[in-house]
């Protein structure tokens, strides 16, 4: 028993050496990574999953089906709890940008689940450049909000005397730190999840294969101890099914508090 | 070292998210006509508490 938890860090570090970006055509620099290719299938799949649901409810005024009826679930619990409620009056306008953000990681982080898969959102690179384009917009919003010196003044939040620079300062400091953080929860949480997932898949097989090197009383025992394994495997399985639609709606939700703070007035 | 860097992080972690849910369920016994707002705020701030968490894990994973 002892040797096969032995085994055990090698074929993590094995684990977290897959899930290095590497290159399919072309190299690291400018070429098509295992990142991307999943981040291609996400894509198909939601404009799938779209172009169906706008067929399938274009068809009669009434939803019908489970499909159409969950989707429009979905898409009315999005347009409710994240857009309306969050960003106030001027939602009609951030609906369509926060939704796709939803989708979008949605869907990325839902492939990830699947054994095997390497999200787009399971690579750094892709949630910086999530979190850069969310950060951009909520910018731009302010500044069509307030103008340039309006938006910039609002960071000190109205505050005179010595007070205001410095809150000006610490404000604009926790602002680019968003930048970082968005970027950083969604690849941590999705990568963390796929090496637990993994570390149990690993001591699955290594306690199960013990059955193909010959029949004994130790192998049915490592075998039975296989299936507590899995047991706990099934567990955070469906914990990180539950994971990936949280982050996708923290990510979508965050990038809302973000427009609401940059549009609120002073 | 790793290994042991990442429990002592974890265990601020999971008493934020222990204080969060705590929050959570006594305001819902109270008014539970506020439950969806507060479900929000809820997932909001466990979001941030386990960012730390993860982030301790995968550093704890990175350096060796």
């Amino acid at each position: 028993m002892e040797e096969l938890f032995d085994q055990l860090p090698d074929k993590v570090d094995e684990l977290i050496d897959s899930f290095l970006s590497i290159p399919i055509v072309g190299d690291l620099n400018v070429g098509f990574t295992q990142y991307d290719f999943w981040l291609a299938v996400a894509i198909v799949v939601l404009l799938v999953l779209m172009f169906t649901f706008i067929k399938k409810q274009s068809r009669s005024l009434v939803p019908e089906g489970r499909f159409v009826n969950g989707m429009e679930f979905v898409v009315e619990y999005t347009r409710k709890n994240m857009v309306q409620d969050i960003v106030g009056p001027t939602w009609r306008e951030h609906f369509p940008f926060i939704a796709t953000v939803f989708f979008f990681v949605l869907v990325n982080n839902i492939i990830g689940v699947i054994p095997g898969c390497h999200p787009g959102t399971g690579c750094i690179g892709v949630t910086a450049a999530l979190a850069l384009v969310s950060f951009i917009y909520f910018i731009v919003m302010g500044v069509r909000k307030h103008g340039v010196g309006g938006y910039l003044k609002t960071f000190s939040h109205g505050l005179k005397g010595p007070m205001g620079p410095a809150i000006w300062l610490v404000e604009v400091f926790s602002t680019f730190l968003r930048l970082i953080t968005l970027a950083v929860r969604l690849f941590c949480n999705l990568f963390a999840g796929h090496i637990v997932m993994g570390t149990f898949a690993i001591l699955t097989s290594l306690f199960a294969t013990q059955l193909a090197q010959g029949i004994s009383l130790m192998a049915f025992g490592s075998a039975g101890i296989s299936l507590l394994w899995l047991a706990i495997l099934i567990i955070i399985y469906v914990v990180e099914l539950l994971v990936a639609a949280i982050q996708a709606f923290v990510f979508a939700m965050l990038s809302a508090v973000y427009v609401q703070i940059a549009e609120e007035e002073e | 070292m790793g290994v042991i860097g990442y429990g002592l992080g974890v265990i601020g972690a999971g008493i934020g998210i222990g204080l969060a849910a705590y929050g959570y369920t006594t305001a819902t016994a109270r008014q539970p006509e506020m439950q969806g707002a507060l479900f929000t705020g809820f997932i909001l701030g466990s979001a941030f508490v386990e960012a730390l968490a993860l982030i301790g894990f995968v550093v704890a994973l990175i350096v060796k």
